[in-house]
């Protein structure tokens, strides 16, 4: 794509084509080196206490410290108990119930607003943005006792809540991502006589696909990573989710690093698959320029 | 729908021509849709269920006297303006709405969004392998959920942690000696990925030809920077700062585990000191008055941000 628009430009260039790109060439090397020393330095940060969580899985001294791992799995052993096990099976069941409840009512509502014409439009979404923002600490303490009075202090209830905190902000990310999307694709199914059912299954939601999916992560994220919530709203211990119960390892009065460290792992890994899988949906959706040129 | 675009159709030579509206009615937006009622339906349902009503429920249990335990749990009742009068004595209380002003902005606002644009903006120059690597070790910081990063994040900061080597203190407890710079850092740590998705999609829709046009007048990388990417990135920055501080204030969670809102009351933002007080020391009232407290600070911090990028805009 950019090959096709340098060409016309560099033969339009009469005088001097070699000193020109010669420079140019200079000027992208400088730029290169800078971004890549700010990169790697930024890069550094971010990934030192990474680091020290893979250091201390496998190391039989585990500490707080960040050093080279003796190596043992005997950590790994250790964190993956029965206990600790059906903790993560009820953080699954938690989050997929949570991402559908959000994901679902978002999409539709995010194309109803980029698309349709709808009273108070723009009010409504500034509030929906403000929704996105409130602490979810505030609606714990009513939430627990309303759910305490109507009985429903267990894990699915809990799960369909946690997907309701994500809605908020799902419908503004899809809604942003529908109205980068043309109209053009939308207008042609409509001469068609696509009607709006079959415009949005049909036509917005392929295309849209990427900013779906990256709502859909940002849902299933925030239901597997919250503790709070199923700490409050969860009080069986045998429905408590994975983070309830690394913060009971935590909690302790002697810190086993190892063990610690090898359960957040296995924790946090099923996460990084599923944005594994996700990014595979982006590179599939940046393809959408050819889609209208074509 | 499809009817209306087909009639509309053969009327566009009219509103085409130079004598009509310039802002006159578009045959495919003007009217509501009963269309748009089943899909905005399920939202709407949910989130007044789940979301406004406990919301209006907590305005409410913000004036009584309930408590976790004991005789007022079961019964609580209207105390009206005593809570209020508490709230106001409140030295803690003064101090939290300060440190939350401090780790929004300078949290969320600060280093997030100068994370995640210095990456986004480097990553687009850098070599393949050099992007695509701190890309992956950003979003998976972005990615593994809180209770995991508060875990690294107190390992990180203790004397030999993986932070305390990197900033070269290597005997001092951050905790202890810098502990609300130490849960902002984290904050934007698990932030900056978030960010950096959003820029680095606005910075993919950026027309190539305007950046190599401004590189065959030889405009330096600042200059591009500053008069092509910034002004063009303006709408996504704006969004992006707005979302990022309001997910640091949801995102409490972090600073609730690492230290709890200690050590002493040092990083006791509001949203921690509301639960401290629900659910240690058992006020759920008063806990509940606090994050009503801080819905009404996230609302106004909503509107400036929104005013301030209109008057921009």
């Amino acid at each position: 794509m950019s090959t096709a628009t340098i060409n016309p430009s560099t033969t339009s260039v009469a005088e001097g084509p070699d000193a020109r790109s010669e420079v140019k060439a200079k000027r992208f090397g400088s730029e290169t080196v800078i971004s890549t020393v700010i990169l790697i330095a930024i890069g550094i940060f971010f990934l030192a206490p990474l680091l020290w969580l893979f250091f201390a899985s496998v190391d039989a001294n585990a500490s707080a410290r960040l050093q080279w791992p003796e190596f043992t799995l005997k950590n790994f052993t250790e964190a993956a108990s029965a206990d600790n096990m059906r903790a993560l099976l009820n953080s699954a069941y938690i989050s997929v119930v949570a991402t559908l409840v959000a994901t679902i009512p978002a999409t539709m509502a995010a194309y109803t607003f980029s698309r349709h014409h709808i009273p108070w439009k723009g009010p409504m979404l500034l509030f929906i943005l403000m929704l996105s923002g409130v602490p979810v600490s505030i609606m714990i303490i009513p939430l627990y006792e309303q759910f305490l009075t109507l009985n429903l202090l267990s894990l699915i209830p809990a799960a369909i809540f946690l997907g309701v905190t994500s809605l908020p902000f799902e419908i503004w990310m899809i809604k942003n991502f529908i109205d980068s999307v043309p109209s053009e694709l939308e207008e042609a199914a409509r001469l068609e006589g696509a009607n709006t059912m079959h415009v949005l299954l049909r036509v917005i939601t392929p295309v849209a696909l990427p900013g779906i999916a990256a709502a859909a992560i940002f849902g299933f994220i925030n239901a597997w990573g919250n503790f709070l919530v199923p700490l409050v709203l969860i009080p069986a211990t045998d429905q408590a989710p994975a983070p309830v119960a690394l913060y009971g390892f935590f909690g302790g009065q002697m810190v086993r690093f190892g063990p610690i460290a090898a359960y957040s792992l296995i924790y946090s890994v099923p996460i990084l698959i599923l944005y594994l899988a996700m990014s595979r949906l982006f590179r599939g959706g940046f393809s959408l320029g050819g889609a209208i040129r074509g | 729908m499809s009817n209306r675009t087909v009639a509309g159709a053969p009327a566009q030579p009219d509103s085409a021509s130079p004598n009509a509206e310039p802002v006159g009615p578009r045959h495919d937006r003007q009217r509501f849709s009963k269309a748009s009622l089943p899909l905005l339906g399920p939202a709407a349902v949910l989130l007044i269920v789940l979301f406004l009503a406990p919301i209006a429920y907590s305005l409410y249990l913000g004036f009584t006297n309930l408590k976790l335990t004991g005789p007022t749990a079961r019964h609580h009742s209207f105390t009206g303006m005593e809570n209020i009068h508490r709230l106001l004595s409140d030295g803690v209380f003064h101090q939290s709405i300060w440190l939350t002003a401090v780790f929004v902005i300078g949290s969320g606002v600060v280093l997030t969004t100068g994370f995640a644009l210095a990456v986004a903006v480097a990553m687009q120059r850098a070599p393949a392998a050099v992007s695509g690597t701190v890309g992956i070790i950003v979003m998976i910081a972005y990615m593994i959920p809180p209770v995991t990063i508060a875990i690294l994040w107190v390992a990180a900061g203790t004397p030999g942690g993986a932070i305390t080597m990197l900033v070269g203190q290597t005997d001092s407890d951050l905790l202890h000696t810098y502990p609300m710079l130490l849960v902002s850092a984290a904050n934007a740590w698990s932030l900056t990925g978030l960010a950096m998705l959003q820029f680095s999609a606005a910075l993919r829709n950026i027309p190539e030809d305007i950046v190599e046009a401004a590189q065959l007048e030889n405009a330096g990388a600042i200059q591009r920077f500053v008069r092509i990417t910034l002004p063009l990135l303006k709408p996504t920055i704006v969004t992006t700062v707005l979302l990022v501080s309001l997910m640091s204030l949801a995102n409490f969670a972090i600073v609730f585990l690492m230290t709890g809102g200690g050590p002493g009351t040092s990083t006791m933002i509001l949203p921690v000191y509301s639960y401290q007080q629900g659910f240690f020391f058992n006020d759920l009232a008063y806990g509940a008055l606090i994050g009503n407290i801080t819905v009404v600070i996230t609302t106004i911090f909503s509107a400036l941000f929104v005013r301030f990028s209109r008057r921009n805009g």
